[in-house]
């Protein structure tokens, strides 16, 4: 199973971040930030695919509003009701996580990637020859040069700015997508969710090498494009964002871009 | 919509734990993968747990309990930060070089960046370190401390040498521990151990150069730069005035020193990892390929090559008539250095298994016909190569 892994995800995209190392001239920092590129490419489809499945959820607020003050006392025919209303919209509620979890082998993976390409210590720099192709671009890399910009991205970053700058660009994407609600209780939990997210990152920037980290930014700002591609904006303009989803029967849960 | 929220925040959080934990493959922690050497019947080595130690094979064979006469054990440690809520804890070192001996004195060179030299008396004694009175020493002797140290230190005459992950080579005292001089930074990062010949240091280095420095005052003599620019992974060895060094491209080359000419390289499956050894004008080179090649120093040439069937990262060593080869899965082979034909050494418990079932990545020593490895499992095993015997002894003490 490991050997599979390897084969198939690992090896690859390892190969290919040193190999992109070699191209920007021995610049790790520049290959994490075009793999991600490369990665939020691949996986656009997915990420357009959660979006999507996101911005059909929060249209369909105010009936799960409706249903919720109508059958608020009877648990199991709201259940019902909401999955009648799923259904008839053709919407699966855990359609925004699933291409969420089918991406986490990827992050996953890069995560190995970074690590095992920075070899910081005398048993990972062994352990990276098992994974290496015989590529002139790759061994021409070697080993790589772990400083980018003031960060050194094998250890995580002692100075708060990259944890302040993935705490604050999820918090921006978060702020895009999730729509302000009239219901006390989903508006305490969106705000939950909008601060508990980008702390949490900013705490796992803390703790794991910057590098991750640095893919963490630049995936962040990535999916803050692609959103603004797609939605606009989005609630991230308060004005625009209050009357979609207050108003009973609003169709769309998400302001569109101008 | 609240599940999904939930839902989503746990998966988050449990891609943080994962990416924490549970992920095999990441980041691997400094371990060390000490070698041994044999000194007046004692072997010294660094144990898995960072730890200097005398060990009297014949103490071991006995069972005698640890330490026996002449015996003794050092733990090298350093004091680092807690998580979040705690206060400093002392943790051990890891220790990637062989100790050098010198009479009553064993050098080392810690993963935490300081030059240790211990004395055997009063570490038998376990009196306080350093004890001056008995030339103990660390170094720098601040608490400041110079790049992690991968290589091993090598004595030549009054002199210790260490190469740091700071790039720089040092020069030190050998009674003293003072600093007799410093290199430039050569490359960012030094692993390699210095080959001392003469009035010159040899080091390779993981950008590609090779250096001849003098080992009066550290100034570069002589320098290389490969073709290629591809750095050189494995410590040189010299011979009759030519470089053997493995480079990560997959090639080991020879250069004649005080020129700027590649002999030749010879190409592997993956790097040659470990420095080859020269005897009689034939190179043995170890492979990640988990080849061993016999090569003409001379040309090039290969003469001839033994399959290990797993990569191998420790040098070969020369006992008697015998090439012995160990690969990095713990199997030990016995080659004729003339023909390449070689037979494995069986595991007395378990044919099935490695010779001697442990990982297999430090430095190998000989004494008295034995060959001693340190396993990655913290044990030491002693193999009597003509009797195909094998011994174990733990080197985790009470």
């Amino acid at each position: 199973m490991v050997d599979l892994w390897n084969l198939i995800i690992l090896n690859p995209m390892l190969n290919g971040l040193i190999a992109l190392s070699s191209v920007f001239d021995g610049s790790f920092g520049l290959a994490i930030i075009a793999l991600t590129f490369i990665v939020r490419l691949i996986l656009l489809p997915l990420t357009i695919r959660q979006l999507n499945s996101t911005k059909s959820l929060q249209g369909m607020q105010p009936k799960i509003q409706e249903l919720q003050k109508k059958h608020g006392k009877n648990q199991q025919k709201l259940q019902q009701e909401m999955m009648k209303l799923y259904k008839e919209a053709g919407v699966n509620p855990l359609g925004c996580l699933w291409p969420m979890l089918v991406q986490f082998p990827v992050w996953i993976a890069l995560y190995q990637s970074i690590m095992k390409a920075l070899a910081t210590t005398p048993e990972s720099l062994l352990d990276l020859f098992r994974h290496l192709y015989s590529w002139e671009v790759v061994t021409r890399a070697l080993p790589l040069d772990s400083h980018f910009l003031w960060l050194n991205l094998g250890v995580p970053d002692g100075t708060m700015i990259l944890a302040i700058i993935v705490g604050g660009s999820m918090w921006v994407q978060q702020k895009m997508v999730t729509a302000p609600s009239a219901d006390p209780r989903q508006k305490s939990m969106n705000s939950m969710m909008q601060l508990m997210m980008p702390f949490m990152f900013a705490f796992f920037t803390l703790m794991f090498p910057s590098g991750l980290a640095l893919f963490w930014a630049v995936s962040n700002v990535i999916g803050i494009v692609i959103q603004y591609w797609i939605t606009g904006w989005g609630y991230l303009k308060r004005g625009a964002s209050t009357q979609v989803v207050t108003k009973a029967g609003g169709q769309s849960g998400i302001a569109k871009r101008p | 919509m609240k599940q999904t929220k939930i839902l989503f925040l746990i998966a988050v959080a449990l891609f943080g734990l994962v990416l924490a934990s549970c992920v095999p493959g990441g980041a691997q922690p400094a371990k060390g993968w000490s070698g041994i050497t044999s000194n007046n019947g004692t072997l010294y080595m660094g144990s898995m747990d960072g730890k200097i130690m005398a060990v009297n094979s014949s103490a071991r064979t006995q069972q005698l309990h640890f330490p026996a006469d002449g015996e003794w054990e050092y733990a090298i440690t350093t004091s680092s930060q807690g998580g979040l809520s705690c206060g400093p804890v002392s943790t051990s070192v890891a220790i990637y070089g062989t100790p050098a001996v010198d009479e009553a004195l064993v050098f080392i060179g810690g993963y935490n960046g300081r030059v240790y030299a211990l004395n055997a008396s009063a570490r038998s004694r376990n009196l306080d370190f350093p004890q001056m009175r008995d030339n103990e020493w660390f170094y720098p002797k601040t608490s400041e401390v110079i790049g992690a140290i991968v290589g091993s230190p090598v004595i030549s005459e009054d002199a210790i040498y260490v190469t740091s992950s700071n790039g720089k080579v040092y020069c030190l005292d050998k009674h003293f521990g003072d600093k007799k001089w410093e290199s430039d930074v050569l490359v960012k990062k030094l692993w390699s151990t210095p080959y001392v010949e003469g009035n010159n240091v040899y080091v390779s280095s993981f950008d590609g150069h090779l250096y001849a420095l003098s080992a009066e005052d550290g100034s570069i003599t002589w320098s290389f730069a490969s073709e290629s620019k591809i750095g050189f992974v494995s410590s040189p060895a010299v011979s009759k005035g030519v470089i053997f060094v493995g480079s990560f491209d997959r090639n080991l080359y020879a250069v004649k020193v005080e020129s700027n000419e590649t002999l030749w390289k010879f190409a592997g499956d993956n790097c040659f990892w470990a420095t080859p050894l020269v005897s009689n004008n034939v190179v043995y080179a170890v492979c990640l390929d988990g080849e061993v090649y016999a090569i003409d120093a001379g040309n090039g040439t290969q003469l001839w090559s033994f399959d290990a069937g797993s990569p191998i990262v420790v040098s070969p060593i020369l006992v008697d008539d015998s090439l012995v080869v160990v690969a990095e899965s713990g199997n030990v082979y016995v080659i004729n250095p003339k023909t390449g034909i070689g037979e494995r050494i069986r595991n007395p418990g378990n044919d099935n298994k490695p010779t001697i079932n442990a990982l297999v990545q430090a430095t190998l020593c000989v004494q008295e016909g034995i060959v001693y490895i340190r396993g990655q499992d913290n044990y030491l095993y002693a193999l009597d190569i003509k009797q195909g015997e094998v011994k174990k002894f733990p080197l985790v003490t009470e």
